[in-house]
């Protein structure tokens, strides 16, 4: 069986498993609408504020619900198996990042659509270009996810270890898509910033497979 | 433990005459006054702190390659220093930015860099700490030892450019122009403290190694 077919069999018990429960889409979209209820009340839903908050939002969401693509293999102790069934650990890599830029893109295209609605900002016009930076960030916050997940997956404590890990790290990728969101609602010029995006994009998706392998050693 | 004994006391040395030529021998500046003899500290401090996660990235790599332990007690200690001479940086540039700037702390991209680097190399030593297995935790260290360096220049260049399209940099590296007897002193800093900081990598060094010595007997 090939790479190809072993990542996407991997990617699609992820979503099986996640569409039967829908426990980590629930927890991550409320945990999003919180903070952007929270935000947009505290300092106010200024159309100018929109993508900041998004971004922050889904900064958030991320946290809480990227831990949850290695735990289901931690409670039903399916992990060994997991690892067991031949052929290379980056295909396991690759189906989980996949699973996960899914479950993330089901989230942003929420969002998107509240933000329309709270924020009084035109998503509809711009529909196409506020999907397309929002899955250059993704892609990013992904590949580094499912590492991360992967790591925090033998360590005590890991739902206190991932914001400390993935906030700081996936920090250019929140403000690349700030800058970006509001320029493309703005109509304003991008700048350098899909370049910084795709740059972050790029390194981590060459690096993050190669150190996923290490990560998922036996000791 | 010879060359660690002359390491130790060329540090002092050079701490000594980086100290004296820092506070005394050394001008004041014409637009800061005294308050300048604050960058002989924080400039080696940073300096310091960058070349311990330079030598912490080095390091990680070598060990997930040849799984050495000696390269992960290197990586390890040099994480430590790292982490320790950030925050120190940190604290030095804040004292430094009340009387100069106006202000203990400032979103300049060097200063939220910096910040967010004491964060994911103290994330490093959290991970490590927290694991169930020594050999894990240093396999886990490494690779944020590896991804962390890998994104300080876009952390840096993100950074920079959040700000500056809105305001330009308050502080940037050309606006303080130094005065050649001012060089010698700062040189004469980043020396001492490069030295030191040899010392404690080598002294943390063979720490680890004994406490890796210690657990496995």
């Amino acid at each position: 069986m090939n790479g190809l077919l072993r990542a996407a069999a991997v990617a699609r018990k992820d979503l099986l498993v996640e569409w039967r429960g829908r426990q980590t889409t629930t927890a991550t979209g409320m945990v999003a609408l919180l903070m952007i209820l929270l935000l947009g009340f505290v300092i106010g839903s200024e159309p100018g504020r929109a993508a900041a908050v998004l971004w922050v939002a889904l900064g958030f969401a991320a946290v809480v619900g990227i831990p949850r693509i290695t735990q289901s293999e931690v409670e039903q102790q399916a992990l060994e198996t997991l690892l067991l069934y031949p052929g290379s650990r980056e295909h396991l890599y690759w189906g989980k990042s996949v699973a996960l830029l899914i479950m993330l893109a089901a989230l942003l295209v929420a969002l998107l659509l509240l933000l329309g609605l709270l924020f009084s900002v035109d998503v509809w016009s711009h529909w196409g270009a506020l999907l397309g930076v929002g899955m250059l960030g993704i892609v990013g916050l992904s590949a580094i996810g499912t590492l991360l997940a992967a790591l925090v997956l033998h360590v005590r404590g890991r739902e206190l270890l991932m914001p400390l890990l993935l906030l700081p790290l996936a920090l250019p990728v929140v403000l690349g898509c700030v800058r970006l969101t509001e320029a493309v609602l703005a109509d304003t010029p991008a700048g350098l910033w899909p370049v910084v995006l795709v740059a972050f994009d790029l390194v981590y998706l060459l690096v993050c497979p190669i150190l996923f392998e290490v990560v998922m050693e036996e000791v | 433990m010879r060359t660690q004994t002359a390491l130790g006391a060329a540090a002092v040395l050079l701490l000594a005459a980086a100290a004296y030529v820092g506070l005394f021998a050394s001008p004041p500046d014409a637009f800061q006054g005294e308050y300048v003899r604050i960058m002989y500290a924080h400039v080696p401090n940073a300096w310091v702190a960058y070349l311990a996660f330079a030598i912490t990235f080095a390091s990680s790599a070598l060990y997930l390659w040849k799984r050495r332990s000696g390269y992960d007690h290197v990586a390890h200690s040099a994480t430590e220093l790292g982490v320790l001479f950030t925050g120190l940086a940190l604290a030095t540039g804040s004292m430094w930015g009340r009387p100069v700037w106006g202000t203990w702390w400032t979103w300049d991209a060097r200063l939220v860099t910096t910040a967010i680097l004491f964060l994911i190399y103290s994330g490093a030593l959290l991970v490590r700490g927290l694991s169930d297995d020594p050999q894990r935790g240093a396999r886990l260290a490494a690779v944020i030892g590896i991804i962390g360096f890998l994104d300080i220049p876009v952390i840096h260049y993100s950074v920079t450019w959040f700000r500056t399209l809105h305001q330009p940099a308050s502080i940037g590296p050309g606006s303080l122009k130094i005065a050649p007897p001012m060089l010698l002193a700062l040189l004469l800093s980043l020396l001492a403290f490069t030295v030191l900081f040899a010392y404690l990598l080598r002294l943390r060094t063979s720490l680890a190694r004994l406490e890796a010595g210690a657990e496995l007997s």
